[in-house]
């Protein structure tokens, strides 16, 4: 059977193709549009799947949507009628975004790839979650809690899952928690205060909440209290998202937490204002992590199981993350490679298959290596035509040789197999540095990343070698495989360890299985012969504003504008030799004629 | 060698609009603005000239792709900073909402160039007219900011750039074209008009819509945002249970 899952129109579209129970392969349209955070219909990602898979449109048996858009309409409806009049300004903005194509998907699906409209199918949003969740996880029966923004109106469920012995998989929702009350957007009304992106910066608070005290948790627990039975309530008063799309928080707010970031001031931790931001950072995480125990605890307590599957947004705050699997009473802790709406495509096609035609369950292969290829010949073409100094290598060389270039202090770009699914960069798509001091951290802040300094830079370590260098509670191993849990870094390192230990003493790691990635595995190896230390930093390989790159000659523009100072694809190593450099001034025409 | 100043000469219709242009810049407020603004669409132009440069078989627009992305890339930081140290001179710290740049904009980021699916001889066609364009109104905008010597400074370097631009773009479409390049721009002058026809048939649109919904809203809502206030109050708080569904389920769009 084949079904194809697509994610689409709020944030993060992504296309995911599963064959006879198992994914074959899925992609984020960003990836292919090169436009971050992509929220268009993904055409890109669908093409590119089915091309992979060798299908045409007619060979699918279902295309499974990852939400059911009437029940958002009914919900963006209906929150308009509740804040009448003061909605009259979002009204118009909210009817023409809805109605100009998120509420026809079932057509514009049948239209873009010419499926008649009985194989289109709909998922709830949170059980695309669940299902992304859990049929993902090496776990026979698990607790599952998702929790994001909003998806139609629920905003948190939580239920189990069960593989069974006859083969047939079952995923019960128990119960959800609805708009607007909501710990996706408490979190996300604070990232706006703080002056970053909404849906896009989440991380940021994270961050910024490692300089901060929390000391201004009870002005937060004023905006979010416990309801009588054990969920939660946001007391409105405060937030203004529900009501207008202008400004997510209320002057109510304002006045609780005094004014709020300009996007285009720096945060200077010296100043007041600087210090009330960190502050207001550290307790809004301190809120969110605790409401997330209690849950996770009572559902550890109602269910009695030993695994957590986590889903939605929320779950890639890997802070959380931690104190969930150290607190909550539950063993273990799943958190897929893309928890948040990319992966409701696998979810979708996943539950699709296991539920809606009662397949029997297969094992879903453990890694986040779903994406594209990276295809070295075309690195190596368009860096020779370029005078790039280019070596084609074995692997044993080519790995001796970066482990060198590491060892030195160069900052390499690294693209091997195929493209991650989700956020982080596994291993696939980063660039990778020596970890050791904090000078480091600074130049990649600086000269590659284009960033805030106060950002932290995650540490990739194998497996084995986990223990040594970072405090990790039973269970850690399993979150830190997709880089989902901050965990303390261990204070003997902390010293050697200076580019990847955030102020907190802390680090989000990278626990490397070495079947997932092998030769970064190997690498990580070569590089602790050298240094003593197998630890290397693994950050993104992109710049800020763009996404993670995909293709070899978008890695390669990447590495010819910031600092890189080496870049691998496959076998293929290209050492910067020179920048593209032509004057804007009246000789640059000359350059252009001379090379034409 | 730069020249102290560079040669572009803004056009008619932008001479006539300078003192709009005046009016517009005169203001802390509105001149922080344009500047963000300026600074996401120079941006957004980099990143489509990248993503051209990304996807090029021929190397030397390639690697001259690469340098006006970088250039244009750098304008946008260039513009950002400026508008970051003026911030401080408005007298509330929010950031400022005044926009006035909708239909016009100072790059070429609003015009919704699908760089994937463009021939290199089109994108060099509607890079030089996008460059030449805003060179002139930036000839402009230089001129009535003579009184803020930094912003002045700031449109006077991203103008060298911007010559280079125009430059390179016409040289490089005369050797990708040679048959055709004056074709080419042509196409490109009267596609430019169309999609400036789109912009302002859509915001119309937008407005007419805008207007048309308001109308409803307050006129046909208010008996069912009483209804829906009234099952507000009767909302259970807390959990609510997620019903069983059945099989067929899935097939349901609510």
């Amino acid at each position: 059977m084949k079904i194809l899952g697509v994610s689409a129109h709020y944030h993060d579209s992504a296309a995911a193709l599963v064959v006879d129970g198992v994914p074959v392969c899925a992609v984020q349209e960003e990836r292919l549009s090169r436009r971050k955070n992509d929220a268009a219909f993904p055409l890109s990602a669908i093409e590119w799947c089915l091309d992979r898979g060798r299908l045409e449109p007619d060979d699918l048996d279902a295309v499974v949507f990852y939400e059911r858009p009437m029940l958002k309409f009914d919900r963006i409806l209906t929150c308009a009628l509740r804040a009448f009049p003061r909605s009259w300004r979002s009204f118009p903005q909210a009817m023409k975004s809805s109605l100009g194509e998120k509420v026809w998907v079932r057509g514009v699906i049948s239209s873009h790839l010419g499926v008649p409209a009985a194989k289109i199918l709909f998922t709830r949003h949170h059980q695309s979650h669940a299902a992304a969740a859990f049929l993902t996880a090496p776990t026979r029966r698990a607790a599952i809690l998702t929790t994001d923004g909003v998806g139609e109106w629920a905003t948190l469920s939580v239920g189990h899952g069960a593989r069974r012995d006859d083969g047939s998989v079952a995923i019960t929702q128990l119960r959800e928690i609805r708009y607007p009350h909501s710990l996706g957007m408490l979190y996300s009304t604070f990232t706006a205060f703080l002056g970053f992106a909404v849906n896009e910066d989440e991380y940021k608070v994270m961050g910024l909440a490692g300089y901060g005290q929390p000391t201004m948790v009870d002005k937060v627990r004023r905006l979010i209290r416990p309801a009588p039975d054990g969920a939660f309530e946001l007391d409105l008063d405060y937030f203004e998202y529900h009501t207008t799309a202008a400004r997510s928080y209320s002057a109510r707010f304002v006045d609780l937490f005094g004014p709020s970031r300009n996007p285009y001031e720096p945060i200077d931790l010296e100043t007041s204002d600087g210090r009330r931001w960190a502050d207001c950072a550290a307790s809004v995480q301190r809120v969110l992590e605790d409401t997330l125990v209690g849950l996770a605890r009572s559902l550890r307590a109602e269910t009695g199981l030993s695994d957590l599957c986590l889903g939605g947004g929320v779950a890639l705050n890997g802070v959380a993350n931690a104190r969930i699997l150290a607190e909550s009473g539950f063993d273990r802790l799943f958190v897929p490679s893309a928890p948040g709406d990319a992966g409701c495509a696998l979810g979708a096609a996943l539950y699709a298959d296991r539920v809606h035609f009662g397949n029997p369950d297969r094992e879903v292969p453990d890694h986040p290596f779903w994406g594209p290829e990276v295809d070295d010949s075309e690195l190596s073409r368009v860096a020779s035509e370029d005078g790039q100094l280019v070596d084609r290598v074995d692997e044993a060389a080519l790995v001796e040789g970066i482990a060198d270039d590491l060892a030195s202090g160069r900052v390499v770009g690294w693209m091997d197999g195929a493209l991650e699914l989700g956020p982080r960069a596994l291993g696939h798509r980063s660039i990778l540095a020596s970890a050791a001091s904090t000078a480091m951290r600074d130049r990649l802040n600086r000269d590659i990343k284009f960033r805030d300094e106060f950002r932290p830079f995650a540490p990739v370590v194998p497996l084995e070698a986990a223990d040594r260098y970072f405090e990790l509670p039973p269970g850690g191993m399993r979150l830190a495989r997709f880089m989902s849990g901050v965990f303390t870094v261990r204070p003997e390192w902390r010293a050697q360890l200076g580019a990847i230990t955030h102020v907190d003493g802390t680090a989000r790691l990278q626990a490397l299985d070495r079947e997932m990635s092998p030769r970064l595995y190997a690498l990580l190896e070569a590089y602790g012969r050298r240094t003593g230390v197998p630890v290397l930093l693994n950050t993104s390989f992109n710049l800020s504003g763009e996404p993670i790159v995909n293709r070899a000659v978008e890695g390669y523009s990447t590495f010819l504008r910031c600092g890189i100072d080496v870049l691998v694809a496959g076998n293929t190593r290209v050492t910067k030799k020179t920048r593209p450099q032509v004057s804007s001034s009246t000789e640059a025409s000359t350059f252009v004629g001379s090379g034409s | 060698m730069r020249s102290a100043r560079p040669l572009v000469r803004p056009t008619r219709f932008d001479r006539l609009l300078a003192p709009l242009h005046r009016w517009i810049w005169s203001d802390a407020r509105r001149r922080v603005q344009k500047l963000i603004s300026f600074g996401e669409t120079e941006t957004d132009g980099g990143r489509d000239i990248l993503r051209a440069a990304e996807i090029t078989s021929d190397p030397l627009l390639r690697r001259l792709y690469l340098v006006h992305a970088i250039d244009e890339l750098r304008h946008g930081a260039l513009f950002r900073q400026r508008a970051a140290s003026l911030m401080p001179t408005l007298r509330s710290s929010s950031a400022p909402t005044f926009r006035a740049d909708w239909l016009a904009r100072g790059g070429h980021g609003a015009d919704d160039l699908d760089v994937d699916d463009e021939s290199d001889d089109t994108m060099l066609a509607f890079l030089h007219l996008s460059e030449k364009a805003a060179a002139s109104r930036f000839t402009v905008y230089r001129d009535v900011l003579k009184g803020d010597a930094p912003t002045c400074a700031v449109f006077n370097e991203i103008l060298h750039d911007e010559t280079f631009h125009m430059n390179y773009t016409l040289v490089q479409l005369a050797r990708v074209s040679p048959q055709h390049h004056k074709r080419r721009l042509w196409r490109a002058r009267l596609s430019r008009l169309w999609k400036a026809y789109l912009r302002v048939a859509v915001a119309l649109a937008g407005l007419i819509g805008g207007l048309l919904l308001i109308v409803q809203y307050f006129v046909l809502l208010p008996p069912f945002a009483w209804m829906a206030k009234r099952a507000l109050r009767r909302e259970p708080r807390g959990w609510a249970p997620i019903p069983v569904e059945g099989r067929d389920a899935m097939k349901r769009q609510y």
